[in-house]
């Protein structure tokens, strides 16, 4: 999830003050600072004594509100303060003509957008680039790399309300976009602009899209692509801005304005609430006023919350934690009715409040107790065998390997000759990232023949084994291939023959308590007439072999290797 | 050391040459030829058995001699029975003189088995000694004249091939042809060597008279250097003298038959964990989207799902179908939480995306597939999964890892009981006694914790996550007490304590890494 970088005297002053007044503020030691990020899932990735810059990664996907300095100070300057104070606007109606007006059509392209202003707060160095980084944060992970929400900020002076958020043909409309010196339509902006490169897919097969524009027919932006830079380039100093969100899920829209209106609160701003006009209703009706406080209360039973935190804690106790954390709170007789703060949305079940519930009071709360019931452990039937088999193997004087199982079919098949071969067949994956990694291996030689490939410097005889899954395909199975746990053994060095590995199969079978027998097999891996099948109960369940010579010339090896692939998971299968 | 204990210490080579001289007058004095032939030894034998007396300070170095030797090299040896270039030089020109046909130098330098250097050198040399001519246009003619060098070469040649020989026991122009034809810095290509021969010759030390004195009175036992069955059957080794050996020097190497250090560390695990009661879990490498994500309540929709996080399997795409009711519940708790107490996450469930065939990125997989097939309640489950990421690879992210994770179900588990057993965890795993529970974010557990540990030797580390199994989890796969879901993350601890600093080469393929690797307990 996502790191962000901070300052550390701008967020002291958040956390003092709320960033509203310009006393001196006392500074935070480091220790402090990791105590408080476990109120936010934060931890703390690095710190800049010179500059100040905190590198914090906050790991809940589902708090985008604390993806940012002012959320960050907002949740520890509440627990400090005992109670979130309510932010006025989101009580307060639109002041009249300050609306933004949706055009039919959009329903099918990006249906909802939210927006508000903000006065009174002159963005400093500090607060654009946090601005900036929310902007960004928000919009790639939470907005799903802008594809559901998307967020504009616009120098308030130069926009005349009412604002419109219509379709337009592509090269119906043109402005000069942010990082460009010169007027381009929205066609080219798709086509030549590295935004448009970037998130133009979002809007492809439109034949028409979206765009602001004020009333005086002026492009504020063409969402959720780029900024006009006439309107929508914020400079420090500005001190009246415009901000908007658009997207494809209304409660996301207006999640994501409400976290920056409250974001802007904290730093000084007055916040101005827009309606929102559609011309059909919406989840959130015809009229919406944004920022709009989306949160319902609900009734837990402390009955609930007890049982699963493991501990009696009553009703005033739980309601003073998620005070203390944001809420608002009411009790009654052995309920809690608990509202997230509105800039929060991620309340899907009981748990969720439980959890919150054991982060304000702390964990180190909690006394850990020992579950105390009586279970019986052990190990899977096939894990034994295996278990047994390398034991074995060790006591034969083999050295157990661990390799990837994941590999190249060049590795696994082509240097083994068993292209178009029966047992040439594997996994293959789709969106490999290398060939190098592109499929699961088959069966286990190749693992150790990478081994022997590269350690032509350590002293012979090398015997080597691997007891571990390999995935078989097989169209029979749910899955479309088996995963089964296979024993391969290699003895390599000058004289290396086929009764050397054969004495060893012989006792492993012995001791695993197996009749088997070997029948003669053309495997192309091997020398023919030096192959054999192993047979177990009629069924083949591995094989055994000198190591065809070009095979062993394709890995660069240069002496002998005999080898045998044991099915682990079938011989378990046959007792 | 006191005489007889020397003597035990003595090897049979060096008694033999205590033996030769000592059995001679007082002060003999022997040269390393006549020593070989009194103790009857090879010159290899001597020349170790010297070298051992001379440390034992039982010998002394009387004098030392040096005396050039003349021997002949390859090339000389092939002169033998060939000829050597002057020679062949001398025989052409006396043909073409004789039959008038024409002999330029470059003609006999382009000549089979002649060197252009060894040609210069023949004609200079011949030209000198009047035998040859070199008249107009470069070509050679003979005097007629009889060539002293190639004469004397021709007897070196056979009298050094008989045996080497001593370089002051040839007269005075045979030396001087050697000096001129013996190899030297700058040209290999000659017939003769002179080397200095390095001659010592030997007298005892007064240690060393002691030492043959006492091995002339009380006699040697034979000595052998291995007890044999022989020797046992027939009681023989009453009459022997063991060797001793110098036991400080190295052991020589051998291959040994040993489990790998990584895989001996999850097997320590494997064995802590059954032994707190847990039940192994195994499952597939390539399972279902549903398996690994939808039924963990992670919606379609989320970040670690997408095409740059985990790896799709090619052939076939999509499994032919997935268990109900398991499906048709989880697809409800996706959309609307159904009777789990959940929102949901509210959008369209895609029931063919769940179909999707993924190589297993989570071992919490198996554990998804362990809850739906009616698990024991009190229940421990564990796995040590294989589980791939679509990531770089690089010194910390490996294409494929083990995963330890497992469950317990209960009607006693809550938060607290989860810290009782991380705490358990923390202390039998990771043998730590000092513990911090920080607040996590799984996607498929609340509350969620991620535990730190501090290791005797390798300080604060994050030894693993864990939480309660969310109502949508556990409710549409059929269980309904509370479970916790843990998950230990041991590679990192793995390395540093087996001393490794890139996780590639947990699966190194360097057997001389991996033989000479200690395990970690």
């Amino acid at each position: 999830m996502p790191t962000i970088s901070i300052f550390k005297d701008d967020f002291e002053s958040l956390l003092t003050l709320g960033g509203r007044a310009k006393r001196p503020v006392s500074p935070v030691s480091i220790e402090q600072l990791e105590d408080w990020l476990m109120l936010v899932k934060g931890e703390l990735k690095g710190h800049n004594q010179e500059t100040g810059e905190l590198r914090i990664e906050l790991q809940d996907s589902n708090r985008p509100d604390l993806w940012c300095c002012e959320g960050i100070a907002r949740q520890i300057r509440i627990k400090q303060q005992g109670k979130l104070k309510p932010y006025p606007f989101f009580a307060k109606k639109a002041k009249k003509g300050q609306s933004l007006i949706v055009a039919p059509g959009l329903e099918q392209v990006r249906p909802y957008v939210a927006a508000c202003t903000a006065k009174g707060y002159r963005v400093t160095e500090e607060g654009l680039a946090q601005l900036i980084q929310t902007q960004e944060k928000l919009a790639d992970i939470f907005g799903h790399k802008r594809k559901t929400v998307s967020i504009g900020i616009y120098q308030l002076p130069k926009i005349t309300f009412p604002v419109t958020y219509e379709l337009v043909k592509p090269d119906q409309a043109k402005f000069t976009p942010l990082g460009m010196e010169t007027v381009m339509t929205l066609a080219e902006i798709l086509m030549v602009h590295p935004k448009g490169l970037e998130h133009g897919h979002i809007l492809a097969g439109q034949s028409r899209l979206p765009i602001l524009r004020d009333a005086k027919n002026q492009p504020l932006s063409f969402p959720p692509i780029i900024n006009s830079r006439e309107v929508g380039e914020v400079r420090v100093g500005d001190d009246e801005l415009f901000v908007e969100v658009t997207g494809t899920d209304q409660l996301m829209v207006v999640l994501t304005l409400n976290i920056f209106a409250a974001n802007l609160a904290d730093r000084g701003a007055t916040i101005e609430p827009v309606e929102v006009r559609y011309p059909k209703n919406t989840p959130l009706g015809k009229r919406v006023i944004t920022p709009q406080d989306l949160g319902n209360s609900k009734t837990i039973q402390l009955k609930t919350i007890e049982q699963a935190l493991g501990q009696e804690l009553g009703v005033q106790v739980v309601k003073q934690a998620l005070e203390v954390y944001g809420y608002e709170v009411s009790t009654g007789k052995g309920t809690v009715k608990a509202k997230l703060p509105p800039y929060r949305q991620d309340f899907m079940h009981a748990m969720d409040v439980v959890e919150d519930v054991a982060i304000s009071r702390g964990y180190g709360e909690f006394a850990p107790v020992m579950p105390a019931q009586f279970t019986v452990g052990g190990l899977s039937r096939i894990e034994q065998t295996s278990d047994r088999a390398r034991e074995l193997m060790v006591g034969l004087g083999f050295q157990e390997i661990i390799s990837n199982i994941m590999g190249s079919p060049e590795s696994y098949r082509d240097t083994m000759r068993l292209v178009d071969t029966e047992w040439g067949r594997m996994v293959e994956v789709d969106n490999a990232m290398t060939l190098t990694f592109s499929c699961l291996r088959q069966w286990m030689l190749p693992s150790l023949l990478r081994v022997e490939a590269a350690s032509n410097r350590a002293f012979y005889p090398h015997r080597l084994f691997e007891a571990g899954d390999v995935a078989i395909p097989d169209p029979a199975h749910e899955l479309g291939s088996r995963t089964e746990t296979v024993l391969g053994a290699v003895i390599a060095h000058a004289t290396a023959h086929f009764s050397e590995i054969h004495s060893c199969l012989d006792i492993l079978f012995y001791h695993l308590g197996k009749e088997y027998s070997l029948e003669p097999v053309q495997h192309p891996s091997f020398l023919e007439g030096r192959a054999g099948r192993i047979v177990v109960a009629g069924k083949p369940i591995g094989v055994i072999g000198e190591v065809h010579p070009e095979v062993l010339e394709r890995w660069q090896i240069t002496v002998p290797v005999v080898s045998f692939d044991v099915n682990l998971s079938q011989l378990a299968d046959l007792s | 050391m006191d005489t007889s204990a020397l003597i035990d210490s003595l090897h049979p080579l060096e008694i033999k040459v205590i033996m030769a001289l000592g059995s001679r007058p007082a002060d003999t004095v022997l040269e390393t030829e006549q020593l070989a032939a009194a103790a009857e030894l090879e010159p290899s034998q001597l020349s170790m058995a010297i070298e051992w007396l001379l440390a034992k300070s039982l010998l002394v170095v009387h004098a030392e001699t040096v005396t050039p030797m003349v021997s002949l090299t390859k090339v000389g040896e092939q002169y033998v029975s060939g000829a050597s270039p002057i020679e062949r030089v001398f025989s052409a020109a006396r043909e073409v003189t004789s039959t008038g046909k024409r002999l330029t130098i470059p003609d006999l330098q382009a000549q089979d088995g002649l060197d252009p250097s060894d040609v210069s050198k023949a004609v200079g040399r011949l030209k000198k000694e009047g035998v040859l001519l070199i008249v107009q246009g470069g070509c050679i003619e003979s005097t007629g004249r009889p060539s002293p060098t190639a004469e004397a070469i021709r007897v070196l040649l056979q009298q050094v091939n008989e045996a080497s020989r001593e370089l002051k026991s040839f007269p005075e122009a045979h030396r001087l042809v050697i000096e001129d034809y013996a190899v030297k810095r700058g040209n290999a290509k000659e017939p003769f060597r002179v080397d200095d021969r390095v001659t010592r010759s030997f007298m005892l030390s007064p240690a060393g008279v002691a030492a043959a004195e006492h091995l002339a009175k009380e006699g040697v036992a034979e000595e052998v250097s291995q007890l044999t069955p022989e020797l046992l059957k027939d009681g023989s080794w009453r009459n022997k003298r063991f060797r001793k050996y110098t036991i400080s020097l190295r052991a020589p190497r051998i291959g040994t038959g040993k489990k790998h250090p990584y895989r001996e560390f999850l097997d320590t695990v494997k064995t802590k964990l059954v032994s707190m009661g847990f039940q192994e879990m195994r499952g597939s490498l390539v399972e279902t989207e549903f398996w690994n994500m939808d039924a963990l309540f992670m919606p379609q929709f989320h970040p670690a799902r997408d095409v740059h996080d985990v790896y799709f399997v090619k052939q076939p795409t999509h499994a032919a179908k997935i268990a109900e009711p398991f499906l048709s519940r989880v697809t409800k708790a996706h959309q609307d939480g159904d009777k789990t107490g959940s929102t949901g996450w509210k959008y369209a469930f895609n029931a063919d995306r769940a179909k999707r065939l993924v190589l297993r990125s989570q071992g919490t997989a198996v554990s998804a597939r362990t809850l739906a097939s009616a698990p024991a309640v009190p229940g421990k489950y564990f796995s040590i999964a294989r589980c791939f990421r679509y990531d770089q690879v690089d010194a910390t992210h490996a294409t494929d890892f083990f995963q330890v994770e497992g469950i317990v179900l209960g009607e006693d588990i809550n938060f607290r009981t989860l810290l009782g057993l991380l705490n358990l965890f923390a202390r039998e795993v990771a043998q730590a006694k000092e513990v911090k529970f920080l607040p996590a974010y799984f996607p498929f557990t609340e509350p969620s914790v991620e535990m730190h540990v501090r290791h005797p030797r390798l300080g604060w580390m994050e030894l693993g996550g864990a939480g309660l199994f969310r109502a949508e989890v556990t409710l549409p796969l059929g269980v309904t007490v509370p479970v916790i879901a843990w998950g230990l993350g041991l590679d990192r601890m793995a390395m540093v304590a087996l001393g490794i600093h890139d996780i590639r080469e947990l699966f190194t393929d360097n057997l001389d890494l991996i033989r000479t690797t200690r395990g970690i307990f």
